[in-house]
């Protein structure tokens, strides 16, 4: 059983602090759905208000089309998932998995069935009776899913679950962690500051500035067609310029740069279209920027190669460009030979408009 | 150089005198609790006995303010406990601006004199039993009821200072985890937040108890007209004290030990039984014996064999031969007291001063000693000493003496300065 | 938070059953037995002393007479002061200052070695060696220092022996027993404040400072013990206030002429009859050891927060 999950205009203030702005959101029952954004940014109040432990000051929540307000966490069909897991640790691993039945009444049979059944879904069977200082870290994580998964919610909200372990098993825990949600079917709520993990898990992502939501799209939107320039720079790199709008046809925009004219696609409308003389943002991804030295493109760039990077699957390039002297960063696909350039040399780089966004001027991630 | 070894002496010697300062007045007091001198006192050491152990268990003013205590500790364990509990719960929910007060206010207890704690708890009640009219012996004048409660508020502030620190470890994310998974809040709190209290609970339960049962400035106050352990030891002050208080504080020492080794067993198999659980979990395998082995201390049998064994030794040397040794003493110190009497008579009669003289000399040290209860034997400490100081023993206190055996004998030597009783002292040479 | 709001929301925070125990218990504790008594004592202590009979009718007014005794005495004249209840006050003040600093003197080096020069295992084992002689009764505690320092006691055999007196010195009358009782008595009070304190202190900064050649009093005097501030203060304010409060050692321990003011309060209670005039000095005790700590946090400019046990 899953369930649509709805914000609607949906205001968390705390005395004069705002930590969600004018939210609203719908959230399709069964979808693996990310809130992206940086700390602070206030994803962790929204779930926090979706599973019961705050009521918004202005607004409503609604889950499966019933409006929440004054319904306790322990009444919603909700089941969060805490950032430090919050596993008991003066239970066993099976009976941290059956609380949820342990609390409803459930004789003790009933309740190690199962607990034995969803060991089997997430993959440690026979480990029930260790207490849980004696699993690892990837280990409890599961036994986690599994205490949450116990209670049949209708939707799973998970806070930052994958942040503490290291790479490699933040890596494997992605795609077991789709694959659950595949094969029980109920609505997931994640939250991350993460991009790579927004990106490769979710139907949808939601990203979140500072109580704001900026963008809501699947991960080819928010990643090739963003409408913000926080999203532009927060999701995957991003090389800026920035300059003065000469001319906007509604699909593509010309912006006069410290660098020349660059042309690039608009995906504002409305208020937020550019119109001419405004002041825009033109980003392209690295792996957009190519070697123009022999002409071939329309949008053209000087720049001396400062550095280059070997990743094994990529060389990252760093550069400055001429005139303006700032960074610009490019990805090429390793092919087996070097780049063809010297560090040091001064080239020439193009892209393609299609490959570009102009967007209105407007905040940035940090460390851009 | 050499000032800093002259530096390092000085400091080994102020540590020293400093623990020397710390043990040396239990050390003595105990010792002081195996010597059959009616006084306790630790030199002369007269004969090793364990009488004053019986002593103590025939006290019947004492055993019933044992008895209080024991009743009135448990009665605080009680209330004190769950009190702390919900002081310390509820600063984690008061607001900002009014924990600062709140903690002031159920700290303070903690910080006002004993004496005005217990004044306080009895004049409100008192005024309380006016109010309704009450009798005096209805609760509100009930010493141990009132003992109970004005000790409670102070002691529940400890117990909260204790809950306070356990529950700073606790991470209050699995309180709301158990909410979310459906529990009420009753079933959260009995369930994850409590299991986790409990060795809290334990230690409050325990520091309430002792601190209970050691208080006297308080209950002093409120006791009215029971009593408790300490209030009955207070007043032996004016009864006059024998080596059964010594016997108290040794029967204390040694349960404290008991349950301070008991307590240290406890830790180390708790520790053992983690280790060994981790051992398994992370895949090594140990055998039964290994494990056994963690479990059966070397140095736990070792204590406890020792113990079981200075208790027999004390026991049996404290029974056997008592009665003789006391005898054995009795007949010592008339014999040096004949002794000196002889050496007196052929002093006095060698100088042929007038008695009068003599017994001037003697006679201003003589009333002032007896004055303060003593044997007499002083009067040979006047200006004329008779060189006797070694063996001489030391001056009583001035309170009431149960030396029965001296008794006959201190009369006797009286008279001797009584110019009168001269041609006397022949006779009662014994 | 209006008070309805704020009560809504901590039942729904806490649940009906667990909110009433919350509710009930501190309720009872805070009013019925720390605020309440205290404020009863006030009153109580500026009424009159009336058989039960007379309460309540006209002889019942509020009167300063106790406090009024406690300075000027029974003999009503202006001029003429009551200087023995006054004189023990005041001299009960003095020796808990002085109880005190004797304390702080030798506990302070003692918690410093134990901190910082003592090794490990031995330090550790010396420092719970400490908590030994607490477990012991205050008043056997007492007692024992009234044995030692009895004319049967160890101290007069041991100067008798080393032919420094030649009759046994009465301690009492001078109250160096007393003192000493009553220093033993708080040690660990003392010690302990001071050896958390000192234990936290990162022993490099000591070092840095002797690598820069400072002397071991200018080393202690700007590096150890502002550092040591909290606990000092600490124990401090421990001692004293169970000093000037202590009955049990001067019960046990204190001659004629070294009645404590605690006694004094003891003695309206009991055989003087007057519970008011009681309470009226147990007050006086309690605004001076309140005086007291105020006075000590503004000087070692301390919060409340010192009370670690």
């Amino acid at each position: 059983m899953s369930a649509d999950v709805e914000l609607k205009d949906v205001w968390i203030k705390f005395g004069d602090f705002v930590a969600a702005r004018d939210v609203n959101i719908t959230i399709q029952g069964g979808e693996f759905f990310s809130f992206l954004g940086p700390s602070g940014c206030g994803k962790t109040t929204l779930l926090r208000a979706v599973s019961g432990f705050l009521e918004p000051s202005e607004g409503t929540v609604s889950i499966g089309g019933q409006n929440m307000a004054g319904i306790g966490p322990n009444k919603r069909p909700t089941a969060l998932i805490f950032q430090n897991l919050a596993l008991f640790p003066l239970m066993a691993v099976w009976e941290n998995i059956a609380f949820a039945l342990e609390v409803r009444g459930v004789g003790k049979a009933g309740r190690r069935k199962k607990a034995d059944e969803l060991l089997e879904l997430i993959a440690l069977p026979d480990q029930g009776d260790k207490m849980v200082h004696e699993l690892s870290g990837g280990q409890k994580q599961r036994v986690a899913i599994a205490r949450a998964l116990a209670a049949e919610p209708e939707v799973l909200l998970l806070d930052e679950p994958l942040s503490a372990l290291d790479l490699k098993l933040r890596q494997h825990m992605r795609t077991e962690l789709r694959a659950i949600q595949q094969r029980v079917g109920i609505t997931f709520i994640y939250i991350t500051h993460d991009q790579g993990e927004a990106l490769t898990m979710s139907d949808n992502v939601a990203v979140m500035r500072e109580g704001v939501i900026e963008q809501v799209g699947d991960g080819t939107h928010i990643y090739d067609r963003p409408t913000t320039s926080f999203v532009a720079s927060f999701v995957g790199e991003n090389n800026l310029f920035r300059g003065r709008v000469a001319q906007a046809d509604g699909q593509y925009a010309l912006v006069d740069t410290d660098v020349g004219s660059l042309r690039a696609r608009t995906t504002t409308d409305g208020d937020r279209a550019l119109n001419k003389g405004d002041s825009a943002f033109v980003f392209v991804r690295p792996e957009s920027l190519k070697f123009a030295n022999g002409g071939g493109h329309e949008n053209t760039v000087e720049a001396r190669i400062a550095q280059q990077e070997f990743e094994g699957n990529l060389w990252q390039v760093h550069l400055d460009v001429a005139k303006s002297g700032h960074r610009v960063s490019m990805s090429l696909v390793n092919d087996g030979q070097n780049i063809g350039h010297e560090t040091g040399a001064n080239v020439t780089l193009g892209f393609n408009p299609d490959l570009a966004v102009a967007l209105p001027e407007g905040p940035l991630a940090a460390g851009e | 150089m050499m000032a800093d070894r002259l530096r390092k002496i000085f400091v080994i010697a102020f540590v020293i005198m400093f623990f020397a300062y710390l043990f040396g007045p239990l050390i003595l007091m105990s010792v002081s609790a195996f010597n059959s001198s009616a006084f306790p006192r630790v030199t002369p050491f007269e004969c090793f006995t364990v009488e004053w152990f019986d002593v103590l268990a025939r006290d019947a003013t004492l055993m019933e303010g044992l008895r209080n205590s024991l009743i009135i500790g448990f009665g605080v364990m009680l209330i004190a406990v769950p009190m702390g509990l919900a002081g310390a719960l509820m600063l984690t929910q008061v607001n900002q601006r009014l924990r600062p007060w709140y903690y002031t206010i159920v700290i303070s207890p903690i910080l006002i004199p004993g004496v005005v704690l217990g004044i306080s708890t009895l004049v409100f009640w008192d005024r309380l039993g006016v109010m309704f009219g009450a009798g005096y012996d209805s609760i509100f004048y009930n010493g141990i009821f009132l003992t109970i409660v004005g000790q409670s508020t102070f002691i529940a502030a400890y117990s909260m200072l204790v809950f306070i620190s356990r529950l700073q470890r606790f991470e209050s994310a699995q309180e709301e985890a158990a909410l979310d998974l459906g529990a009420t809040n009753v079933q959260a709190f009995r369930k994850v937040l409590l299991p986790f209290l409990k060795p809290a609970i334990g230690s409050a339960a325990v520091l309430a108890f002792l601190a209970s049962f050691e208080n006297y400035n308080t209950t002093v106050f409120t006791i009215v007209s029971e009593s408790t352990l300490t209030t009955v030891l207070a007043s032996k002050v004016r009864y006059g004290i024998n080596p059964s208080i010594s016997a108290l504080a040794v029967v204390i020492v040694v349960l404290t030990l008991f349950g301070a080794v008991f307590y240290e067993i406890l830790q180390r198999r708790e520790a053992a039984a983690t280790k060994a659980s981790e051992a398994v979990a992370r895949g090594e395998t140990t055998s039964r014996a290994q494990q056994a082995a963690l479990y059966a201390d070397p140095a736990v049998i070792i204590t406890l064999l020792v113990f079981l064994a200075g208790f027999g030794t004390v026991y049996f040397a404290g029974t056997m031969g008592v009665d003789e040794c006391k005898i054995a003493v009795k007949e010592e110190k008339l014999q040096r007291a004949a002794e000196r009497t002889k050496m007196r008579q052929s002093l006095e009669m060698f100088k042929g001063a007038a008695p009068g003289a003599q017994t001037g000399t003697a006679a201003p040290g003589a009333p002032k000693e007896r004055a303060k209860g003593t044997e007499g034997y002083e009067g040979v400490f006047a200006p004329g000493n008779l060189g006797t100081g070694s063996d001489t023993p030391p001056k009583e206190e001035e309170k009431k003496e149960p030396e029965k055996i001296e008794s006959p004998g201190k009369s006797q030597f009286q008279n001797i300065f009584d110019p009168a009783n001269l041609q006397q002292q022949s006779g009662s040479k014994n | 938070m209006n008070p309805a709001n704020y009560l809504r929301h901590f039942f729904q925070k806490n649940g009906m059953t667990l909110g009433l125990f919350l509710l009930v218990a501190v309720t009872f504790w805070m009013f019925i037995l720390i605020i309440l008594p205290q404020l009863f004592m006030v009153d109580f202590s500026l009424s009159r002393n009336l058989p039960p009979a007379e309460l309540g009718g006209p002889q019942d007014v509020m009167t300063l007479e106790h406090y009024k005794f406690m300075i000027y005495g029974s003999a009503q004249e202006a001029g003429s002061y009551n200087t023995v209840d006054l004189g023990v006050f005041v001299r009960t003040l003095l020796a808990a200052l002085f109880v005190t600093i004797f304390d702080l003197a030798i506990c302070y080096p003692i918690a410093y070695y134990l901190a910082k020069v003592a090794h490990g295992g031995w330090g550790r084992l010396m420092v719970l060696s400490l908590i030994v002689p607490f477990w012991v009764n205050e008043i056997l505690r007492a007692f024992a220092f009234r044995i030692m320092f009895g004319s049967a006691g160890v101290i007069n055999a041991f100067l008798m022996w080393a032919g420094i007196i030649d009759q046994p010195y009465d301690f009492i009358p001078n109250n160096i027993a007393l003192y000493a009782g009553l220093g033993y008595a708080y040690i660990l009070l003392m010690i302990f404040p001071l050896y958390n304190a000192i234990e936290s202190l990162d022993k490099n900064q000591i070092e840095a400072a002797r690598d820069m050649g400072a002397s071991w009093l200018h080393i202690h005097r700007r590096v150890v013990i502002p550092f040591a501030k909290p606990g000092i203060s600490s124990g401090c304010t421990m001692v004293f206030m169970l000093s000037a409060g202590a009955l049990a050692a001067p019960q046990i321990l204190g001659g004629p002429s070294s009645l404590w003011f605690t006694q004094i309060i003891y003695q309206w209670f009991n055989t003087g009859g007057n519970w008011p005039r009681g309470s009226a000095y147990a007050i006086i005790l309690l605004a001076s050891t309140i005086l007291f700590v105020l006075l000590v946090m503004k000087v070692f400019k301390v919060k409340l927060g010192e009370i670690a046990k």
